[in-house]
């Protein structure tokens, strides 16, 4: 091979170009180096991004190897091959732009014309909202796609309870305490994984930060905590009520914010809602006076507000919300939860005394803003794993409680809220709502679909009235129409970015008939999935190294829009989502409606001189210009050169952005929800009424066992699935270099057991084992380890992977997921979160099952690697 | 003289191995080839476990065993400290393999280059543009980069990093960043008692 001048890439002849990563749904600042042939040869962060100051994960170093797939799809296809399966050659057969949208527009215009529910969409480009709720253009509500509550569940929802925001984060510029209980925020995943580790990690090394980690598993904050607490699976919420015993019962709580701040004081009848009077108003006790008083009375003092007693108003029995807390608290203590969680009742003492004790109630800061508010430098960190509970809108209450009894909500060093976008920088997120609280918002990504007997959406979205989109439970109206009154059968799928059927939880076989019962599925991707194998037409779009984009998308610490430009032109014959999508719209007639649905959906209502026109088709460019204008009014000139409009996050948007309003403690709205659900249920007679999860809205939450706990003896194992950096959000390991990392890393090539549990059972590190649940079965090889709970099976996202036509995805012993329920029982009757653990048990088997033994899996591969070790001198 | 060394703080690494996959990119690695790993080791009983995350590098040792061992004058130490392989002098004898005692010299497979990346016969444009630099048969390892150095940039592993836990600078500089990370925090050498005196310190 000839000597080049200059070996390193990033130093070779050509340009740099200011982009904006999306290797996982976050948007990380990028800068590309493209050669002056024209080839991308180096990808870094771009450091004038205070965001990720020029800091990227392994996915987003990995972004070149996408771009490059030889596997990338290269031109619009069309199946030749009737049969649809795993690893099913579709043999496609190559056909123009023109013909393949003519077929999909035809094809999805029969079912619109008959019934716009028939239409299943399942689209899932976060980092292009405008993709995402295409199918508002349409009319229908289905859903079926990995987001919603197989990502952050009811954590959405109470997030807009609580801070109004669609997420939420432990402020890492001034924590000094940092709970992580099933959650990868500042180590390993969720909201932008590299720039949220750089900040946390200074805060750890500069600052001295103690982390502890709540997990079944050590993960990488747990390796990084100064204390791992190994827990039960499923319990976490019993974990967080025991701290705020401790807090409670001790003391230990921020009396004067929850006085001054929120609706601790408003009283509560019998009947879990608010005592008002007749105008509606809410009555406080006023513990001076010693007497009701309406919540605005202009002679109340904060400081004379009761948290605490029982009372009777208007002939009420009532009980300030706090005190309702502290009473259902009673049965909550350590030592009691300690039964059902494992953690030692001294351990979560001491926890909660250290946690109290780090939040400095009482101290204040002054922010350059002039303003001086409270200091709380301890914070309660949570997600994913801790939060997909059959109980998640309460398990995720129950955390956020923890964090608002210390008084930390939005203040330097406590829980902060993280808008999805802001739009316009001016924006503020916090409303006014009922008798002086701040609006609840827990509708983040719009409001749910009404209700309607019979249902209208085929997950039952209209019964979820604050919850999320429930994708699991398509698998109801589809196995059980008739008991669920579903009287229209979903038969086009229209696809983007989105991989359902790796993604969603319950039985695989049962998901794939769902598939192949479609008449029509259209995908729009970049490279073949699990879910393109189904697929009767490809529309290949360009890859986000050649398109524009910009957006804003949940940053824990900043604001403003990345910005996305090609680096080079399209590689293939390939199109824009955009330009995708308005071609569909125009053949199918809702090109006005879709231009509507953009202009409410991007917010360019707003700024009516950025409004889309009727009858006009927009490309990426044009949506992008738009979104940068409509952010900070620079032309798309200036985000071409800069890249991103990031700055740190502005303080009144930060801290106290509700200041003068209060917030819900107590959150009477879930009362309210359920009781007129319950009513239209029983008004409708809707048959399955009686079985529906009506207990899991609760104001406050409470210590109730999860059914997961309950399933029957033989199960003597739970077993959790869990992900790390490089497999952050969406698919991975189809690239080589991620590859190339994660199977050279332990927690990744074995179902993780803890050694000693491993003995106990007869069995040791390396054994073939078949893993059974109430629901499915998978296949793995154990790897022992002192880092897992007792009783816990680990099982990387890393082995989940199923047989496809990608060539470079490795299957392992089925899927995580097939383990898994989609049934009500096992579904939160508030959010639609289901339930993301399971109990097993395990089987030690002499050899492989016949379909893992013809070479290829994750197994193999493993193998080889080890064995090429020891050849001398090569890795 | 210019004394040019790295620092691994090992309370700040999060094993995310962004470092392995950055100097993957720049400098065109093929499959199953590292200039930098990221290792992981556990100790302790259930429930008392630690787990480190332990990246290792080429520590281009002032007393390098592999320049020491090489027959054909193709590992050579520049004036800045960096312990360089001359592609055109090596003649692929594997000794620097066998004497490194890091196991951080690679043998070049002539048939990654074949199988490419993806493994399919092909190579990516990225790989054609990249391969150039390599002569297969021959021993490679990391040089910190010593392109980027020269030309006032960090490597690219150092760049990269989320949590900062590379820090890279002139060891003969008792001010620069490594050397006080070294004396205030008490670093480390790896294999110290090889007496290869390595310019690769760790940090707890």
């Amino acid at each position: 091979m000839n000597s080049p001048a200059i070996n390193q890439n990033s130093l070779k002849p050509g340009k740099w170009v200011n982009s904006t990563c999306k290797m996982c749904l976050h948007s990380c600042s990028i800068r590309v180096h493209v050669t002056d042939d024209g080839v991308i040869n180096k990808i870094e962060g771009n450091p004038t991004n205070p965001a990720n100051n020029g800091k990227l994960c392994p996915k987003g170093n990995a972004g070149i190897m996408r771009h490059y797939d030889p596997q990338r799809f290269r031109q619009p296809l069309r199946r030749t091959n009737p049969q649809k399966g795993p690893g099913v050659d579709p043999q496609w057969e190559p056909i123009s732009w023109d013909e393949a949208l003519t077929i999909t527009a035809r094809e999805i215009k029969k079912s619109l014309d008959q019934d716009p529910r028939k239409i299943m969409p399942s689209l899932e480009d976060f980092q292009k909202m405008h993709i995402w709720n295409w199918p508002l253009a349409l009319g229908t509500r289905n859903f079926y796609q990995s987001g919603g509550t197989m990502c952050g569940g009811a954590y959405h929802p109470i997030n807009g309870y609580i801070h109004s925001t669609f997420a939420a984060v432990n402020d890492a510029k001034y924590c000094n305490y940092w709970i992580s209980n099933g959650a990868g925020d500042g180590f390993s995943s969720h909201l932008h994984a590299a720039a949220q580790s750089n900040w946390v990690a200074k805060a750890r090394i500069e600052r001295g930060m103690k982390v502890v980690a709540v997990e079944p598993r050590m993960s990488i904050a747990g390796a990084k905590a100064e204390e791992w607490v190994p827990i039960r699976p499923a319990t976490d919420r019993q974990f967080a009520m025991s701290m705020s015993h401790v807090l409670v019962y001790e003391n230990l709580c921020d009396d004067a914010f929850l006085r001054q701040d929120t609706n601790a004081p408003y009283l509560v009848g019998p009947d879990q809602m608010f005592v008002r009077d007749a105008n509606k108003q809410i009555y406080v006790w006023d513990s001076v006076d010693n007497r009701a008083k309406l919540w605005n009375d202009p002679s109340l003092k904060n400081e004379n507000l009761a948290l605490e007693g029982q009372y009777v108003v208007d002939g009420v029995e009532c009980r300030p919300a706090f005190q309702v807390y502290k009473d259902i608290l009673k049965d909550a203590s350590p030592e009691a939860m300690e039964k059902i969680t494992t953690v030692p009742a001294a351990t979560v003492r001491r926890i909660a005394r250290e946690f109290a004790k780090e939040a400095r109630i009482g101290e204040t800061i002054t922010l350059p803003d002039g303003r001086t508010v409270p200091f709380r430098p301890a914070a309660y960190n949570y997600y994913r794993g801790a939060q997909g509970r059959k109980t998640g809108m309460m398990t995720n209450h129950a955390f956020q409680l923890v964090n608002m009894l210390v008084g930390n909500i939005d203040h330097p060093g406590g829980r902060c809220g993280v808008t999805l976008t802001d739009l316009c920088v001016d924006n503020n997120h916090c409303f006014p709502g009922d008798c002086g609280q701040m609006l609840g918002t827990p509708h983040q990504l719009g409001p749910m679909p009404p209700f309607a007997w019979p249902p209208n959406e085929y997950h039952l979205a209209g019964y979820f009235p604050v919850g999320v989109h429930a994708p699991h439970l398509n698998l109801l109206g589809f196995l059980e129409p008739e008991k669920y009154g579903i009287n229209f059968k979903p038969d086009v799928l229209v696809n983007c970015h989105s991989n359902p059927v790796w993604a969603i939880q319950g039985p695989r076989e049962q998901w794939l008939k769902f598939l192949r019962e479609m008449r029509f599925i259209v995908c729009v991707d970049v490279i073949p999935t699990e879910m393109t194998d189904f697929a009767d037409i490809i529309l290949p779009s360009h890859d986000y190294l050649e398109t524009y984009n910009a957006t804003m998308i949940e940053p824990p610490h900043t604001e403003g829009v990345c910005f996305r430009q090609p680096a080079t032109p399209p590689l293939y014959d390939t199109k824009t989502e955009e330009d995708i999508f308005y071609e569909i719209s125009e053949r199918l007639g809702v090109l006005d409606q879709y231009n509507e649905v953009i202009n409410l959906i991007l917010g360019f209502n707003q700024k009516p001189h950025l409004k889309l026109e009727p009858g006009k088709k927009y490309s990426d460019r044009d949506i992008a210009e738009r979104v940068g204008q409509l952010w900070n009014d620079k032309p798309i000139e200036w985000y071409i050169e800069h890249g991103h409009a990031s700055t740190e996050r502005r303080l009144d948007k930060l801290y106290r952005p509700w200041d003068g309003m209060r917030l819900l403690f107590y959150i009477e709205d879930l009362v309210h929800e359920r009781e007129q659900l319950r009513q239209k249920m029983e008004e409708a007679q809707v048959p399955f009424r009686h079985e529906w999860q009506f207990d899991d809205y609760q104001p406050v939450p409470t210590p109730v066992l999860d059914p997961i706990h309950l399933e029957p003896a033989e199960y003597n194992l739970y077993a959790i699935t869990f992900k790390d950096i490089q497999m952050n959000f969406g698919e991975s390991l189809s690239n080589p270099w991620i590859k190339d990392i994660t199977y050279r890393d332990p927690v990744h090539t074995g179902l993780l057991i803890n050694v000693h549990t491993a003995k106990k059972l007869g069995m040791k590190n390396g054994d073939i084992v078949q893993v059974d649940s109430p629901y499915g079965r998978i296949y793995g090889r154990l790897a022992t380890t002192e880092a897992m709970h007792h009783e816990t099976l680990g099982v990387s996202n890393a082995l989940s992977r199923t047989k496809s036509e990608n060539r470079s995805v490795l299957m392992s012993g089925g899927h995580y997921n097939d383990l898994l329920p989609y049934d009500l029982r096992n579904t939160d009757g508030a959010s639609g979160q289901p339930e993301t653990s399971c109990r097993v048990k395990l089987t030690r088997l002499d050899d492989w099952p016949d379909f893992l033994k013809r070479g290829s899996t994750v197994y193999d591969y493993v193998d080889s690697i080890q064995n090429a070790k020891n050849k001398e001198g090569a890795h | 003289m210019a004394k040019m060394g790295m620092v691994f703080d090992l309370k700040a690494c999060i094993g995310c191995n962004a470092c392995v996959v950055a100097c993957k990119q720049e400098n065109s690695l093929p499959d199953g080839v590292f200039f930098t790993r990221t290792l992981s080791h556990e100790f302790g009983t259930y429930p008392n476990v630690k787990r480190v995350y332990i990246p290792t590098i080429c520590n281009q040792c002032e007393e390098a065993p592999c320049e020491k061992v090489c027959p054909s004058g193709a590992t050579t130490t520049r004036a800045d400290g960096i312990v360089m392989v001359d592609r055109n002098k090596c003649i692929g004898c594997s000794s620097c393999a066998v004497a490194c005692p890091y196991d951080m010299r690679t043998m070049l497979d002539p048939a990654l280059f074949a199988r490419g990346l993806f493994g399919d016969g092909t190579l990516t444009p990225f790989e054609e543009q990249g391969y150039r630099r390599f002569a297969p048969g021959t021993s490679v390892k990391c040089d910190f980069c010593s392109e980027r150095v020269d030309a006032g940039l960090q490597p690219a592993c150092v760049q990269t990093c989320p949590t900062n836990a590379r820090i890279f600078g002139d060891l003969s500089d008792p001010n620069s960043a490594p050397s006080v990370l070294i004396r205030e925090r008490k670093g480390r050498q790896p294999l110290a008692e090889k007496n290869t005196k390595p310019k690769v310190w760790y940090i707890d």
